[in-house]
């Protein structure tokens, strides 16, 4: 298992362009969309347009490395830390993290955030 | 085979559709059932991961299309075990045993499942030091294809043939599918984590700061002076 750390100059995100390759142990049996024509084509060539489609805009000037799996090692990506989250437990973290923000199709989610006044 | 299931950069397909996750829907109840089928006649030890990928991608491309995920599993799977021996055409016509298998005693058993699966199987063996450091460059096989057995299985994404990379990773030596899927011993040899720019696969029209990594095996790799 290799976990790929997404930064302010990359973002990773994970595919598998000739079968379905997903780390089982991990994130269970994948989604769908995972194992669909249109992402095992598309991943490699358009990840910004892939990315786009679900609702991940990226910063003007970060790179996109995407991992095409094609043998038995497991990729993982671990989501760029949402800022004001300098104050969270491990737990209040990890709840922020999605399966898809460990495919690379998503961002951490951000912190809920206290009503101004509450 | 077609090559139809080696889609990197195929134009055409649509979007992608975020909602689309889960099969396991009431409706599809029996996704559930051609996975746990899959899984437990791989306990039979008939055949390894790389002949049973192998097998859905000899499936007719007109099939490949159609079939959905799990009817392409189970498509596959019945050749396995007609190939293997394990079940005769006329008793998979039939649903009915002609006797009882020789390789009943293969069969999964419930105590045992959560823990073969959970730890897997490793694909990393002993063999040969790796010949390519970290930074070299290379340059991957031009067409991709298998070269022992035509037609045969392969790793190397026809998108990615023929392109001059960099190694990021050594990942030492692992079990080779273009020999492993065809019974021919597993051949382990160096794998490696292998970065591409996108523009030098896809052209001009690819972002400048984009890249791809692939795993791929030594011997799908040459040297780049």
């Amino acid at each position: 298992m290799v976990f790929v750390e997404n930064t302010d100059e990359v973002h990773n995100m994970v595919v598998c362009t000739l079968c379905s390759c997903y780390p089982w142990p991990l994130l269970g049996i994948p989604p769908g969309w995972y194992k669909s024509d249109a992402y095992r084509a598309r991943a490699v060539r358009e990840p910004r347009a892939v990315l786009a489609e679900f609702g991940v805009m990226l910063p003007e000037g970060k790179k996109v490395r995407v991992w095409d799996s094609t043998a038995e090692v497991r990729y993982l990506v671990v989501p760029q830390r949402p800022v004001g989250t300098e104050g969270l437990s491990e737990d209040e973290l990890a709840a922020l993290v999605t399966r898809d923000s460990m495919i690379g199709t998503a961002l951490a989610q951000e912190p809920l955030t206290e009503e101004p006044g509450a | 085979m077609s090559r139809i299931h080696d889609m990197g950069g195929r134009l055409g397909t649509g979007p992608v559709d975020p909602k689309d996750g889960y099969d396991f829907g009431e409706a599809k109840d029996w996704h559930k059932r051609a996975l746990a089928l899959n899984v437990a006649c791989g306990f039979l030890g008939q055949w390894n991961i790389d002949a049973s990928r192998h097998a859905r991608e000899l499936l007719d491309p007109q099939d490949y299309t159609a079939f959905s995920y799990y009817e392409k599993w189970m498509g596959g799977l019945a050749d396995l075990m007609v190939d293997r021996g394990v079940v005769t055409v006329e008793e998979l016509a039939s649903g009915q045993a002609a006797g009882v298998s020789p390789v009943s005693f293969r069969a999964a058993k419930p105590d045992t499942v959560e823990a073969v699966l959970m730890n897997g199987s490793p694909y990393t063996r002993d063999a040969a030091a790796p010949v390519f450091a970290v930074g070299a460059k290379v340059k991957t096989r031009r067409p991709a294809r298998n070269v022992a057995v035509p037609g045969g299985h392969t790793r190397l994404p026809a998108y990615a043939a023929g392109a001059v990379g960099e190694i990021v990773l050594q990942h030492g030596a692992h079990v080779f599918p273009d020999s492993n899927a065809h019974f021919q011993g597993e051949a382990a040899e160096p794998l490696y984590a292998v970065r591409f720019t996108a523009q030098e696969l896809w052209g001009a029209e690819a972002d400048p700061r984009d890249e791809v990594v692939l795993d791929l095996w030594e011997s799908y790799l040459e040297p780049v002076a």
